[in-house]
C-alpha cells in the first residue's frame, strides 16, 4: 500500500521517527521520552495501526497506586502516627481523647495509629491512661509510610518497583473503591505492546529520507505571521479527506426559491406580477368570471365561506350592474346570458379566494393593453386533505390582452411555456373546458421525466367576462401546474410537504 | 366533473366499429372526454368528461354520436322533435299540468318510447343519465328530476299536480308500506335525500295517471308499481319535472335521442299547462326550442389567427355534429337537438376549432412588446429574506389555515379580530392565519430533533379583521422570525431587530408594551415613523408550554406593508 509519508500528524511522525524496529513501544514510554500525553498516545497508537505501521505484541496488567487528596494532606503534615509521635514527643503525655483534639483528627484514627506506635513498642499507654514516646525516633513504619507518599506524588506507584516494607504499607493504606479515607487508591491499568511493522518501519525509513520531522508547522499564528517564524519552518499537510463538520447555515426555502424563478421567469418573458387579498367575495370569485351562481363549484361543498363578516359592503359600479345584466341576459357582450335572476346578496357574500384567476379578472378594469400579467395566488379550497390536496395552495396564473391575440398566439404562449418553465421536450393541445374562457385549451407536456402530463389549463375569456369588465380587445388567460413542477423539482410527492414545519426537513432540502 | 362507465357491448354497438383503447384516447379529446381506465374483466369502460355545460355527453349514446359525426363527418338526424310551427301526433298520450303545481314545481313534461326491449346494459345505462342529468344538471335534482315509468301500465292522460302531503299517498319503490308523501320523506331513504327541495312548500309534486295509478313524488321517489321498470320492459314513459322549462326540455331531448340511438321508437307526448310558457300552453314532447345561432366570419377568423374559409367552417362544424351554412361573412349554424350551450358567437367558435382540428392551428408567438416586473411588495420582500438568510435565518413556508388551538389557545389570545371560517370541512383548518408567530412556533413544537439553534423566518401573508375595509378585512404581508436554543435571548433578538433596520435603511424605535404572548418587561412594540410596525420579545413560558415547547424562544413579527 502506498502511503503518502506527508500526510502523518506530527504525533505518528515523532513516533516513527523515535523508535526502532523491534523495540517496544509502549504509552509509558512515549510519556516519559517523547513527552506524549497519555491521550496523544492513543491517537498515536490507533491511527499507526490502522494503517499498519504498527501491531500489537502484548499486553500486560499492572496494578498502580497513585495518592488520594487525603494522602496528598498527609504527605505535607504527616501521618496520624507521625503526628501523634511527634506530639508526645514535643509537648509529653496526653489522653487519646486529648490527642485526637490537639491534632483534629478522628478519634479512630487516633486509635489505630496510637496501636500501631505501641506494638512497635515506640510509645506506650502511661499514668492516668495517658499517652507517652519512649523511644527517640519514630518506628520504620512510619519513615517507610512518609517515603511511600513522598513517592507516590511523583508518579503512581507500580507495585512491582516497591521493597516489602513499601508493600506492607501500601496494602494496609490502599483501597479500589472508596479510597476517600485512605491516603492511596489502588488503580489497575492495562499496558499494551506495539512494535513497528515492515511497513512501519518503511515509513520510518521514508519520513527520514524526506526529512520529515514532525516539527513541521500546524495552523497558522498571528504571532507566527508578526515574527515571520514561519520562514524558518515548513507547514504540515493536513489531511484532507477528515470529515467535515455539519454547518447550519442561512438558507432560502427550496420550495420558495423556484416559485422566485418562476416569477423571474416570467417577467423575462414580459409579463407583470399582480396579487390581492385572501378574502374575497362571491363577485370576483365567480360572478365576473362569468360562472353562474348556481355552478356547482361554488356550492359550499368548495368553497370556504367567510363567518363574520359574511358580506362585503359593497361591489364596484358598474361593474356590478354590468356583470349581473351579462348574467341574466348577456348584456350587451353579445351573449344571450345565463337568463336567470341575479342574486345581489350572494354576489357580496364572502369567501377565501379560490382560484387564481380572481386575480386575472380583478386586473382587467385597470389592465394595459397590450399587455401581459400574471400572479403567484394563495387560493382555498374545500378538500380532504391529502397527499394531493392541500387546505390552500398556490396557483401561477395571467393573461394576455391585444387586439391581435387569438387561438394560435395562445397556443404560441403555452408553448413557450412548456418549454421555458417546464423544459417540455414535446407538447400536445388538447380542447378543454372552463367556465370563463371559449374556446378553452388543456396543454399536455411530455417531461425527460415524467412523462406526458397536463402542464396548464387556458382559453380566451369569454366577452361576457371582459365586456363586462370594460375590456374589448380579446385576452389570453392562462394557469399554469407549477405545484406539481415544484414536488419533482425537490424530489418530493406530497403536497403537504411544500408547506412542513418540520426545521429538519426544510434544512436538508435540496432543488434538482 | 362527471364520470360515467360505459359497456363495452353497447359502446361498440353505438360506434359501429369497436376501438382500441389507444384510438378511443386518441379521438377522445373532440369530446373533451378522458379514458379514465377501462375494466376488461367487467367489460366497461371508465370516461370523466370534462365540459361541464355539455350535459348531452354524459352517455354513453352522447360520447358515440359526437365520435361518430366526427370520424364520418355525418350529422345525427332525429325525426320525432316538434317544433313551435310543427306538432307532431301524440296520438293520445297527454300530460297534464294542474294550476296546484304552480306552488311547488311548475313543470313537468315527458314522452314514451317502446320498441327496444330493456336489457341490463341499456337499464344501467338509463339509471346512469338519470343521475348524471338530475344530479350533476339538475343540481341534486333542484332544478331536473327525470323519472322512468312502465308506458303499458298508464291510462293516459297523466296528471301532474300539487298535492296534499298528508292525503295523496302510495307505495314507494323499494317498500311495501303505503305511505304519505310527507311521511315518505321522514321514512324512505330517498325522502331523507331529496325531501328537503320541497319540505317548506304547502304541496308537493304528485304524478299519477287517468285511472288514479300512481307514478310518482317527483323529485323523490316512483312507486313501486308504474315506477318500477325492469329488465324485459318494452314500452317506457319519461317524464321530467322542474324548475325551468328550457332545461326540462333539453334534458327530455337528451335521453329522446340516446333512446333512440339505442334502438327505441320515440312517441311524443302532449304537455298541457294551466299557464302561459315560453312555448305556449300545449308543448308536444320531444319538442325543439332552441334558437338559431350565428357568428361573423371575421370573428371567427380573429379568434382563431386562421382565414378559414366558408367550406372548411361548414365542414368543421358538421364533424360537430352541427349543422352550419355560410351566407356572405356569417356562420349560421342549428343547434343540434340535445344541446343549448351556444350562449355567444364564441362558442361556435370554439366548435369549428375541435371540428378543424386543434393540430392544423400552428402556434405561433404573441409579438406585442411589454415590460415584466414584480410587484414592490415581492420586491421588498426578496430584500428582507436576503437579510434574515444573511443573518442565519433558515426560511420556511407555511399554510394559511390552522386551528383555535394554535392560533388563539395556544397563542393564549383572544381572538377577537381573527378571521374564521363559516364551513370549516375540519377543525384543523377554521381560521385565517392572523400571525406568523403561530405557525413558526408549530416549528418549533415538531422540531426538537433538529440540531439547535433554531433560527427560522417566513415572509407571507396574515390576515385579520379590519373594520375600515370593505371586506371588513385586511390581507397583510408580514415577516415573522423565531430563535430557539439554550441560550438564546433578548439581547441577541435586539441585535438581529436593529441589524434588520439598519440594512432596510428604517429608523425604528422599540416601547415597552404587554401581551401575553410574550414574557412582561421583555417585549415591545417597534415604532417607525410613529407607527407601529411590529411586536418583538421572549415567548413567555406560559405559551411555549401550551406548544410543547422545551426550549427558550424570542420572535419577531413586522408589518412589510408599513414598512416597504
Amino acid at each position: 500500500m502506498e502511503i503518502d509519508v506527508r500526510n502523518l500528524h506530527p504525533l505518528e511522525i515523532r513516533l516513527l521517527r523515535h523508535v526502532s524496529p523491534g523495540e517496544a513501544v509502549t504509552a509509558q514510554r512515549l510519556i516519559d521520552e517523547l513527552d506524549y500525553k497519555i491521550g496523544q498516545c492513543n491517537q498515536a497508537f490507533s491511527w499507526l495501526t490502522a494503517k499498519g505501521f504498527l501491531e500489537e505484541t502484548d499486553r500486560k496488567f499492572r496494578t498502580l497506586f497513585e495518592l488520594t487528596e487525603l494522602g496528598q494532606q498527609q504527605l505535607e503534615i504527616g501521618t496520624p502516627a507521625q503526628r501523634i509521635f511527634n506530639l508526645l514527643k514535643s509537648k509529653g503525655p496526653a489522653s487519646l481523647p486529648e490527642i485526637a483534639e490537639e491534632l483534629a483528627l478522628e478519634k479512630s484514627d487516633v486509635g489505630s495509629a496510637f496501636g500501631m506506635l505501641s506494638k512497635s513498642g515506640t510509645c506506650r499507654m502511661g499514668e492516668g491512661n495517658k499517652a507517652e514516646a519512649v523511644a527517640e525516633k519514630a518506628p520504620a513504619e512510619v519513615l517507610v509510610a512518609a517515603k511511600v507518599l513522598e513517592k507516590a506524588s511523583v508518579e503512581a506507584l507500580d507495585e512491582s518497583a516497591l521493597d516489602e516494607e513499601e508493600r506492607n504499607f501500601v496494602a494496609k493504606n490502599s483501597k479500589k473503591r472508596g479510597a476517600a479515607g485512605s491516603p492511596l487508591k489502588i488503580i489497575e491499568r492495562e499496558e499494551v505492546f506495539f512494535a513497528l511493522t515492515d511497513a512501519g518501519a518503511n515509513a520510518k525509513a521514508a519520513l527520514l529520507a524526506a526529512n520529515i520531522t514532525g516539527e513541521e508547522l500546524g495552523s497558522v499564528t498571528t504571532s507566527m505571521l508578526s515574527s515571520g517564524s514561519w520562514k524558518q519552518a515548513s507547514f504540515r499537510p493536513y489531511s484532507l479527506n477528515t470529515p467535515s463538520a455539519r454547518l447550519i447555515p442561512g438558507r432560502r426555502n427550496p420550495y420558495g426559491s423556484y416559485l422566485q424563478w418562476v416569477k423571474d421567469k416570467l417577467c423575462s418573458l414580459g409579463f407583470e406580477e399582480f396579487d390581492g387579498p385572501l378574502v374575497e367575495n362571491e363577485f370576483w370569485n365567480g360572478d365576473a368570471l362569468f360562472m353562474p351562481q348556481f355552478h356547482s363549484a361554488r356550492d359550499i361543498h368548495d368553497v370556504y365561506y367567510v363567518k363574520n363578516p359574511s358580506h362585503a359592503k359593497q361591489i364596484e359600479e358598474p361593474y356590478l350592474s354590468q356583470v349581473a345584466q351579462t348574467h341574466e341576459n348577456g348584456w350587451s357582450t353579445g351573449s344571450r346570458g345565463w337568463r336567470y335572476s341575479f342574486d345581489h346578496e350572494f354576489t357580496r357574500r364572502q369567501v377565501m379566494r379560490s382560484q387564481g384567476t380572481v386575480l386575472s379578472a380583478k386586473t382587467l378594469p385597470h389592465a394595459k393593453v397590450p399587455g401581459k400579467y400574471f400572479g403567484v395566488a394563495r387560493c382555498f379550497r374545500y378538500d380532504q386533505v391529502d397527499a394531493t390536496h392541500g387546505a390552500d395552495f398556490y396557483q401561477t396564473e395571467g393573461i394576455v390582452l391585444g387586439e391581435d391575440v387569438n387561438l394560435k398566439t395562445l397556443l404560441g404562449l403555452l408553448k413557450m411555456f412548456a418549454e421555458e418553465v417546464a423544459g417540455a421536450e414535446e407538447v400536445k393541445y388538447v380542447p378543454g373546458y372552463f367556465p370563463f374562457t371559449e374556446p378553452s385549451i388543456e396543454v399536455h407536456i411530455k417531461h425527460p421525466v415524467l412523462g406526458w402530463f397536463e402542464l396548464g389549463g387556458s382559453g380566451i375569456f369569454r366577452p361576457e367576462v371582459t365586456k363586462a369588465l370594460g375590456i374589448d380587445v380579446p385576452v389570453l388567460a392562462w394557469g399554469l401546474g407549477i405545484d406539481r413542477m415544484a414536488l419533482m423539482h425537490l424530489g418530493l410527492n406530497d403536497l403537504r410537504e411544500l408547506f412542513t414545519p418540520d426545521i429538519e426537513s426544510v434544512r436538508m432540502r435540496r432543488g434538482n | 366533473m362527471p364520470k360515467i362507465e360505459v359497456h363495452e357491448n353497447l359502446f361498440n354497438s353505438l360506434l359501429g366499429t369497436p376501438y382500441t383503447d389507444e384510438q378511443l384516447e386518441a379521438v377522445f379529446p373532440v369530446a373533451k372526454a378522458e379514458l379514465d381506465g377501462h375494466d376488461v374483466a367487467e367489460k366497461l369502460y371508465k370516461i370523466e368528461l370534462n365540459d361541464t355545460n355539455r350535459p348531452d355527453l354524459w352517455s354513453a349514446a352522447g360520447v358515440a354520436r359526437q365520435l361518430v359525426s366526427y370520424r364520418d363527418k355525418a350529422i345525427a338526424r332525429y325525426d320525432f322533435f316538434s317544433t313551435a310551427e310543427e306538432e307532431l301526433d301524440s296520438e293520445g298520450r297527454r300530460l297534464v299540468v294542474h294550476e296546484s303545481a304552480a306552488l311547488v314545481r311548475p313543470f313537468s313534461i315527458g314522452f314514451a318510447a317502446t320498441g327496444k326491449v330493456v336489457d341490463e346494459e341499456i337499464l344501467l345505462n338509463l339509471i346512469q343519465s338519470q343521475e348524471k342529468l338530475c344530479n350533476n344538471f339538475g343540481r341534486k335534482r333542484k332544478t331536473i328530476a327525470m323519472g322512468v315509468y312502465r308506458s303499458d301500465m298508464i291510462t293516459y292522460p297523466v296528471h301532474f299536480e300539487g298535492a296534499d302531503p298528508d292525503k295523496a299517498h302510495f307505495v314507494p319503490l323499494h317498500m311495501d308500506e303505503d305511505l304519505t308523501l310527507r311521511e315518505i320523506c321522514a321514512k324512505h331513504p330517498k325522502g331523507l335525500e331529496y325531501g328537503p327541495i320541497v319540505a317548506d312548500k304547502p304541496v308537493f309534486p304528485f304524478l299519477y295517471d287517468d285511472a288514479n295509478g300512481v307514478l310518482s313524488f317527483p323529485p323523490v321517489i316512483n312507486s313501486a308499481r308504474i315506477g318500477a321498470v325492469e329488465v324485459g320492459d318494452e314500452h317506457l314513459f319519461f317524464e321530467f319535472s322542474g324548475t325551468g322549462l328550457d332545461d326540462l326540455l333539453l334534458a327530455a331531448s337528451i335521453v329522446a335521442c340516446d333512446c333512440s340511438d339505442m334502438g327505441f321508437t320515440i312517441l311524443p307526448v302532449r304537455c298541457e299547462f294551466p299557464y302561459d310558457t315560453d312555448y305556449g300552453r300545449m308543448i308536444t314532447v320531444p319538442y325543439y326550442f332552441q334558437q338559431p345561432a350565428a357568428c361573423e366570419l371575421g370573428f371567427l377568423r380573429k379568434m382563431l389567427g386562421d382565414a378559414l374559409s366558408g367550406e372548411q367552417v361548414v365542414d368543421a362544424l358538421c364533424r360537430m355534429g352541427v349543422f352550419a351554412l355560410v351566407d356572405e361573412n356569417m356562420v349560421y349554424i342549428t343547434v343540434p337537438e340535445y344541446r343549448n350551450d351556444f350562449l355567444h358567437p364564441v362558442d361556435i367558435v370554439e366548435d369549428v376549432m375541435i371540428g378543424h382540428g386543434l393540430e392544423n392551428f400552428a402556434p405561433e408567438l404573441p409579438n406585442d412588446s411589454t415590460v415584466g416586473r414584480i410587484t414592490e411588495e415581492e420586491a421588498f420582500a426578496r430584500k428582507v429574506k436576503e437579510l434574515m438568510v444573511g443573518l442565519g435565518f433558515q426560511e420556511m413556508m407555511y399554510n394559511y389555515l390552522g386551528s383555535k388551538r394554535e392560533y388563539i389557545e395556544n397563542m393564549h389570545v383572544d381572538g377577537s379580530d381573527y378571521i374564521q371560517i363559516a364551513n370549516p370541512m375540519s377543525e384543523n383548518y377554521e381560521y385565517v392565519r392572523p400571525s406568523v408567530i403561530p405557525s413558526l412556533l408549530e416549528s418549533e413544537s415538531v422540531s426538537g430533533h433538529a440540531v439547535y439553534p433554531h433560527q427560522i423566518f417566513e415572509v407571507g401573508k396574515v390576515a385579520f379583521l379590519d373594520e375600515s375595509d370593505n371586506s371588513g378585512t385586511t390581507t397583510r404581508n408580514y415577516l415573522g422570525f423565531l430563535g430557539a436554543s439554550s441560550d438564546m435571548g433578548f439581547n441577541q433578538l435586539s441585535s438581529q431587530i436593529s441589524t434588520l433596520f439598519y440594512f432596510l435603511n428604517r429608523e425604528y424605535v422599540m416601547q415597552e408594551m404587554a401581551d401575553p404572548r410574550f414574557i412582561d418587561g421583555r417585549c415591545g412594540k417597534l415604532v417607525s415613523k410613529g407607527v407601529e410596525v411590529g411586536i418583538f420579545g421572549e415567548v413567555h413560558p406560559a405559551v411555549l408550554e401550551s406548544w410543547g415547547i422545551a426550549m427558550p424562544t424570542v420572535a419577531c413579527e413586522i408589518d412589510l406593508d408599513l414598512l416597504k
